[in-house]
């Protein structure tokens, strides 16, 4: 009688155990991770975020951290004259251009690494030719050391002078995904269609979000 | 009956890998692995470019533009504006120096071969001579 007793209680266990697997694998839609160095101040986590920053984008406006307040968007970092993979990265930025052109709370932001070259008037020129405007893609310039610092420590993408390169500089393809709190919330190849694709299903989950862990 | 079917098909075959000289058919190959090496970044695989930063190769009418000058853009780059089907264009493409006279035989071959082009073979000896039309010291 004992014993099955105690075989009953291991098929009661065994059925919440598996009605609780279940829950866990049913969870409606998972969120996003939160990339970067987080610090935990008493219950507070403190996530990493985008630092303070001030550029000039092809219409000559400022581009700062309020541009994107409230906003999604998407950095990455290039050069006009670059001949290796930034052509294929705007080729892909384009798409997510056009796959989120009915959502306005979803910008673009691409940085110069060339910044001296790629003046207002040339990223004015290179934004037109690509037939896109600046309410919704800055094509940002600025002080070299600052935008260079920006990718590096806000972006975590790599971007650097080095004069044995081709052409004279190093620098990440990545697509930078950035929640409304300033947040990293993906990092995709911006010379990978599918993870560009990944990128656009990203953008969609993050808009269904809701505003939690503020 | 049945074999003669088989020989048929085979004897068809074998007709058809005739139409093209088995050389062209290599610069061919070649010249595609090296457009998408060289030049695809920009021009794209398709051949149509992107906006209106990089024009297209495939339908362009600048391909009706002298041989030698083609071949002495792929090797030398080209500045300043151009006209492609009536749209300016001024990015820099810079040059592929590195490229042999036989690479550039194949890429010519290549681009002047589809995209609706049939222009036949480029050979060794019309690079050489268009580069020598515009050589750098």
């Amino acid at each position: 009688m004992k014993e099955m007793k105690s075989n009953k209680n291991k098929i009661v266990y065994a059925a919440i155990s598996i009605s609780l697997v279940m829950v866990a694998c049913t969870k409606p839609v998972e969120q996003l991770p939160i990339l970067g160095q987080r610090t935990v101040s008493g219950t507070d986590t403190i996530y990493h975020t985008i630092a303070p920053f001030q550029f000039v984008d092809q219409d000559s406006a400022l581009v700062n951290n309020a541009t994107f307040k409230d906003k999604i968007y998407v950095a990455d970092f290039f050069f006009t004259s670059c001949r290796t993979i930034c052509p294929i990265m705007k080729t892909q930025m384009l798409r997510v251009y056009e796959a989120t052109r009915e959502m306005p709370d979803v910008l673009l932001l691409s940085h110069s690494i060339d910044p001296e070259f790629d003046t207002v008037a040339l990223l004015h020129d290179f934004a037109a030719r690509l037939d896109v405007t600046s309410d919704r893609w800055h094509f940002v310039t600025g002080v070299k050391d600052s935008i260079y610092k920006i990718a590096q420590t806000s972006y975590y993408a790599t971007a650097l002078e080095d004069k044995t390169e081709p052409d004279g500089f190093i620098h990440s393809g990545a697509f930078l995904l950035i929640d409304k709190q300033g947040r990293i919330r993906g990092k995709y190849d911006g010379t990978k269609e599918e993870d560009v694709n990944r990128l656009i299903a990203d953008i969609k989950r993050l808009r269904q979000e809701k505003q939690i862990n503020q | 009956m049945r074999y003669t079917a088989i020989a048929g098909v085979v004897f068809i075959g074998l007709l058809s890998c005739q139409t093209r000289d088995p050389k062209f058919q290599q610069y061919f190959v070649e010249g595609e692995q090296l457009y998408l090496n060289n030049c695809s970044n920009c021009h794209h695989k398709d051949g149509k470019g992107l906006g209106r930063i990089y024009p297209p190769i495939a339908g362009s009418d600048y391909l009706g533009r002298p041989e030698a000058e083609i071949i002495c853009l792929i090797k030398y780059g080209i500045r300043g504006e151009i006209v492609v089907n009536g749209t300016m264009y001024h990015q820099p493409m810079p040059g592929v120096p590195l490229l042999t006279e036989l690479e550039i035989a194949e890429i010519t071959t290549y681009i002047f071969n589809t995209w609706g082009q049939e222009r036949g073979m480029i050979t060794i000896p019309k690079v050489s001579a268009a580069l020598d039309s515009c050589r750098r010291n």
